[in-house]
């Protein structure tokens, strides 16, 4: 590597950025290639570098400000050092002057604006200073000093405070007086220069000021000249004159040629220049076609800003022609206004009507069009159905009505209609109730299931027509009635207007009131036809044409199934809080919201009917299985079947009764419809009891199926009754079954039922419970007391015979010689009430016995009372009979028990000492034959079954 | 590099150039320097060069500031001399006014550096063009002594007596270095009394 490169020189040593200097020193490259790096002040300005030789480098310096290095790179030498530096500044460029580099002004010119006033040329060079005296560069006091020493002045030449001490303290501190008087001097000098300014123009321009006034001089004499032979000229006018009009008739032919082809190039340029104007009418006819609305509109209004009062007549014929299309356009506009479209749509059109500066309201127009479109599809909806309806009824048989009616599901199976468009939704109650035929053991229920099962097969459930036109009508109203207000509320709000043009349009109060009927009047509509599909009651007091407009239907047909009304009351109140948000008058809105809560209320009504009407058909179901259960006893699976009826109606109204959508009312806040409602559930809830009843007492007429299909389910958990072999349980049982049924109901089904209504927001409810709990309670006691009737009786009866039989007499009895067999017999009975209580229901086994027991220690006790003369023995034999009886069913004594053996004992006389062990001897005889029979009453678990055999 | 800066002398000898445009001030240094004669003829502002010589078997650095001879810079001209330790003054042989000039610079240099012993060499150039003269020898010679100064005609075309000019310039500056070093406390104390002075005035 070569020696490194060293600047020694620099010309010039400072100046702004942009200055072109000279660089000179040793080693600075072998050839222009050698020098790769070149930096002024830290700048790196290589691409200005222009190298000469070894010794020299003319290059322009950067915008570094200070002083700094030089310093040349090189390939051969490396970084180089230096031993002179350069010094860049930043001079003030005013805005007149030239400038190699950019300036930023914005410092500057700020602050002269700031100011207030120019700067004064005095200071426009920082460097210059008034005296000319050299600065010294360094400031010998701070600013802040000075300011100790000078409060209200300043050193600043420019400010009003300027304290010339300070200036000279501050900058020339170091000069002599001598340097000061210098200063004076310049400073004179520079002034008076500058007073001198006009003078020294005209010494520097006397050159040329003296040309002017030669030339002057000059031409003046030429002129004077040229005065004398004027004759001349004239001779000179008349023959140019003769040159021009031969001129003429050489060229009259030529012109008169170009002008006519000038003329012709005009209309050309005028037909390409207006090319626009007279395509215009072809060109509105084909963007009409491509319905490119808004082309047209543009075309016709740029048009008619340029062409319509124009008065050439070219343009006036055209425009005309236009005209008269675009008038046809309006119309054809309008035309489309008329028809049924989109919101979008409509607002599209009424906009481009509102620019084509239409005389009539469109917007007000289209308002009137649609309300009629929406009526009349109101109406033809309702017709169409009507009209489906009478169709039909010839065809529907009546007894689908009646299957449809008690399974809530409407079979019709003979429709010739085209299925629905939307598959039908099936209800949610649709699959139990399929489910529910299925399991159904009625004869009746069963053929009709199976008769119209292989027609149902191939078509699908078709929905009610009522619920079909609910659909419809709803799905209307929720498609095109938002649009229909939202149109109405851009028109009033005028954004309809504001696009079109530019005229502040003020729609007018009249036409609100008339909008606000209209709305009222099709919601009116709404409401009213739905009312009249399903509460033809609540129109009453509407004349009967009004009525006849709304749509009849018939009678017959009145009775949507119960399990489509929560279908279609979901349709009208969704469709009602879709109305709820469109923000609509709140009178208007009533009376669908009203609609909706009369739907409801009808809807709960209707439901709980005919849950009142399955549970009261609930009897035919009975299977008479019993199930046992620890907990209830033995029941059949008709409380659950009841239980489950009343739930699922309550599930299946919960949406429609519980859940209250925003602006509705609270189905409950009336007292009609609270009432109502109680006393539905109420019956609800009670319908069951004459069921049971019903069952309990019913001669039975044998529904053969039930109990065949019973049999097969007989499982290891469940009781067959013995009564199997009959096919029914014997009477007594069926009553004890029922009272178990009943029992169970009442003590537990019934709470559950009522809490789940409560919860379903169901009000008064514990006034249900309690006339429900009575109800249950009178049948409880009817059925207990002919139970126990029934059991009691032909055990009573036959006490007597068989007391005195063979002859037995009280007064004449040889020996005692244990207890008695009728006694025994009565204990048997006893043992298989026992027994038949037991596997029905272990919890009625004390109730019953203890009012069996009653009965016959009651009749025990008149036996013995009636005796009228006891002998010794006969006393004995009494008396030992009555104990064992006593001690036998010691476990259900009752008061009354007890009385009547007192009372039996008391007639009797007193034993002797012997007579007491014969008597004791005989007790405790009888109770070792008797042990195991014995012991059912002492025992309640069930080892009756093992005792008995 | 590093050697040249770890070796630099501390003695630097600041000599600037003055007189007229135009009468080779820039063109004395540029053979100074580099050798080289500048045939074509651009005005200086301001230039800087400094190297490494050896003066009577010492290292030192000179200096040189090349300044404008044009009389638009007059202005700045105060602010170099205050840094300047030598003198040397130009006028060319062929023009009389360049001459008459140098008594201004004189008169400036001596204000401005408040000294009339600063170093200083009346440099007559353009030595060659003897049949141009018009500033004759003696006339030049009369007015350095007048002023206690050497007289020296140089010509930077042919390097005639350019060496000699700066280095007896350089030893000039020594022997007037060597002069203030001596007085050195004194002056200190002097520098205090006038700073003092001055304080009063205030």
């Amino acid at each position: 590597m070569g020696p490194p490169p060293v600047v020694t020189g620099v010309s010039p040593r400072d100046g702004p950025p942009g200055t072109r200097i000279i660089i000179r020193g040793e080693n600075l490259g072998n050839d222009p290639k050698d020098l790769i790096g070149l930096k002024i002040c830290g700048v790196d300005t290589l691409m200005t570098a222009e190298w000469k030789s070894s010794k020299k480098i003319i290059a322009r310096t950067g915008p570094g400000k200070g002083k700094g290095d030089i310093i040349v790179i090189t390939r051969s030498g490396g970084v180089g050092s230096c031993t002179v530096g350069f010094r860049g500044f930043f001079v003030q460029i005013g805005p007149l002057q030239d400038s190699a580099v950019w300036i930023d002004e914005t410092q500057t010119v700020l602050a002269n604006l700031g100011r207030g006033r120019p700067s004064s040329p005095m200071i426009s060079k920082e460097d210059e200073d008034p005296l000319g005296i050299s600065n010294e560069g360094n400031r010998a006091k701070s600013e802040e000093e000075m300011l100790e020493h000078f409060p209200d002045a300043s050193g600043n030449l420019t400010l009003e405070n300027f304290s010339p001490a300070w200036y000279l303290l501050e900058n020339h501190q170091q000069a002599s007086f001598d340097d000061l008087k210098m200063g004076l001097s310049y400073m004179k000098r520079r002034s008076s220069q500058q007073s001198e300014g006009p003078i020294t123009f005209a010494k520097a321009n006397l050159s040329g000021i003296l040309d002017c006034l030669d030339s002057l001089t000059e031409m003046c004499e030429k002129f004077a000249k040229d005065d004398i032979q004027r004759e001349c000229i004239n001779s000179y006018a008349v023959s140019l004159m003769q040159a021009k009009s031969c001129a003429d008739g050489l060229f009259q032919e030529v012109l008169g040629r170009k002008d006519k082809a000038d003329a012709t190039r005009n209309a050309l340029g005028v037909l390409q220049r207006f090319k626009f104007l007279f395509y215009l009418p072809l060109n509105i006819e084909r963007n009409i076609q491509k319905e490119d609305y808004n082309l047209v509109i543009n075309e016709y209004i740029r048009a008619k800003s340029l062409f319509e009062d124009s008065p050439i007549q070219v343009f006036q014929k055209v425009y005309k022609e236009v005209e008269s299309q675009v008038m046809k356009f309006k119309e054809m506009l309008q035309e489309k206004l008329r028809q049924p479209n989109s919101l979008e749509e409509q607002k599209k059109l009424i906009k481009y009507l509102m620019s084509l500066d239409i005389d009539n309201d469109p917007g007000w127009g289209c308002l009137l069009s649609q309300e009629k479109w929406l009526t009349k599809l109101f109406m033809d909806c309702k017709d169409s159905n009507t009209q489906e309806i009478q169709e039909e009824v010839p065809i529907a048989p009546p007894r689908h009505k009646a299957s449809g009616g008690s399974l809530g599901l409407s079979l019709q199976a003979e429709s010739r209609r085209e299925l629905q468009e939307e598959a039908p939704v099936p209800p949610p109650r649709h699959k139990t109730a399929v489910v529910s035929s299925g399991l159904s053991l009625s004869g009746e229920l069963v053929k009709v299931t199976s008769k119209s099962s292989d027609q149902m097969a191939g078509q699908k459930f078709k929905m009610p027509q009522k619920v079909v036109f609910v659909e419809e009508l709803t799905d209307i109203m929720g498609r095109h009635f938002p649009d229909f207000w939202k149109l109405g509320q851009a028109y009033f709000s005028g954004s309809l207007h504001k696009e079109g043009g530019d005229k502040s349009y003020k729609p007018d109060q009249n036409k609100h009131a008339q909008f606000k009927q209209m709305v009222c009047e099709i919601l009116r509509l709404f409401s009213n036809l739905l009312r009249a599909a399903f509460l033809p009651n609540s129109l009453e007091n509407l004349s009967e044409k009004e009525r006849k407009m709304y749509g009849q239907w018939p009678e017959n047909k009145r009775d949507v199934p119960g399990a489509w009304l929560p279908h279609c009351v979901r349709y009208v109140r969704s469709c009602a809080s879709s109305l709820c948000r469109l923000d609509l008058p709140s009178d208007c809105q009533a009376c669908v919201q009203e609609l909706a809560l009369d739907m409801r209320t009808n809807c709960m009504f209707t439901l709980l009917k005919q849950a009142i009407a399955d549970v009261r058909s609930l009897h035919i179901k009975e299977t008479w299985i019993v199930e046992l259960d620890d907990e209830f006893g033995g029941r059949t699976q008709l409380p659950a079947l009841f239980g489950n009826i009343v739930n699922e109606t309550v599930q299946h109204l919960h949406e429609v009764v519980v859940q209250n959508k925003t602006g509705e009312t609270e189905i409950f806040s009336q007292r009609p419809v609270q009432i109502e409602a109680t006393k539905l559930c109420t019956e609800l809830l009670q319908g069951f009891a004459p069921c049971l009843e019903q069952l309990a007492f019913s001669v039975d007429k044998p529904n053969t199926t039930s109990t065949q299909s019973a049999d097969l389910t007989s499982g290891s958990s469940e009781l067959v009754m013995e009564s199997s072999e009959d096919h029914l349980p014997s009477k007594d049982k069926k009553l004890i079954i029922m009272l178990s049924n009943c029992n169970h109901t009442k003590e537990h089904l019934i709470p559950l039922l009522v809490e789940n209504l409560n919860k379903h927001g169901y009000v008064e409810m514990n006034k249900v419970l309690r006339s429900a709990q009575e109800t249950y309670e009178k049948l409880d006691k009817k059925l207990f007391d002919s139970y126990v009737e029934e059991k009691s009786n032909p055990i009573i009866g036959s006490m007597e015979p068989n007391m005195y039989r063979g002859r037995f007499d009280w007064a004449n009895y040889k020996r005692v010689n244990g207890v008695r067999n009728y006694l025994k017999e009565v204990l048997m009975g006893m043992i298989e009430i026992h027994a038949e209580v037991f596997s029905i229901s272990p919890l009625f086994v004390s109730r019953v016995m203890t009012k069996i027991v009653d009965a016959v220690a009651e009749e025990m006790s008149r036996l013995v009372q009636c005796v009228t003369k006891f002998g010794e023995n006969g006393a004995i034999q009494a008396r030992l009979e009555l104990l064992a009886l006593q001690d036998a069913v010691a476990l259900y004594r009752s008061a009354a028990t007890r009385k009547s053996f007192k009372e039996a004992l008391d007639c009797l006389t007193v034993l002797t000492q012997d007579n007491k062990k014969t008597l004791e001897d005989q007790l405790n005889k009888f109770k070792m034959q008797f042990k195991f029979q014995l012991m059912c009453f002492h025992s309640d678990t069930g080892e009756i079954s093992e005792s008995k055999t | 590099m590093s050697k040249a800066k770890t070796q630099q002398p501390a003695v630097i000898h600041k000599v600037i150039m003055v007189g007229s445009g135009g009468v080779g001030k820039s063109a004395l240094t540029l053979q100074f320097m580099y050798e080289e004669f500048v045939e074509d003829y651009e005005p200086t502002k301001a230039d800087s060069y400094r190297k490494k010589v050896v003066l009577d078997g010492e290292e030192v650095q000179i200096d040189i500031l090349d300044t404008a001879g044009q009389e638009d810079y007059a202005a700045i001209r105060d602010n170099y001399f205050r840094s300047g330790e030598g003198f040397l003054c130009v006028f060319s042989i062929t023009e009389q006014e360049s001459f008459q000039a140098t008594s201004e610079f004189r008169e400036q240099i001596l204000r401005v550096k408040n000294d009339d012993n600063i170093p200083f060499l009346l440099v007559g150039n353009k030595a060659d063009l003897e049949e141009k003269r018009q500033v004759t020898a003696e006339e030049a010679q009369h007015r350095a002594q007048q002023w206690n100064v050497p007289y020296v005609e140089t010509s930077a075309k042919t390097n005639a007596n350019v060496d000699k000019v700066f280095y007896d310039l350089m030893r000039e500056i020594r022997s007037r270095k060597m002069d203030a070093s001596k007085q050195n406390n004194g002056k200190k104390i002097k520098k205090k009394d006038s700073k003092r002075k001055k304080c009063t005035i205030l």
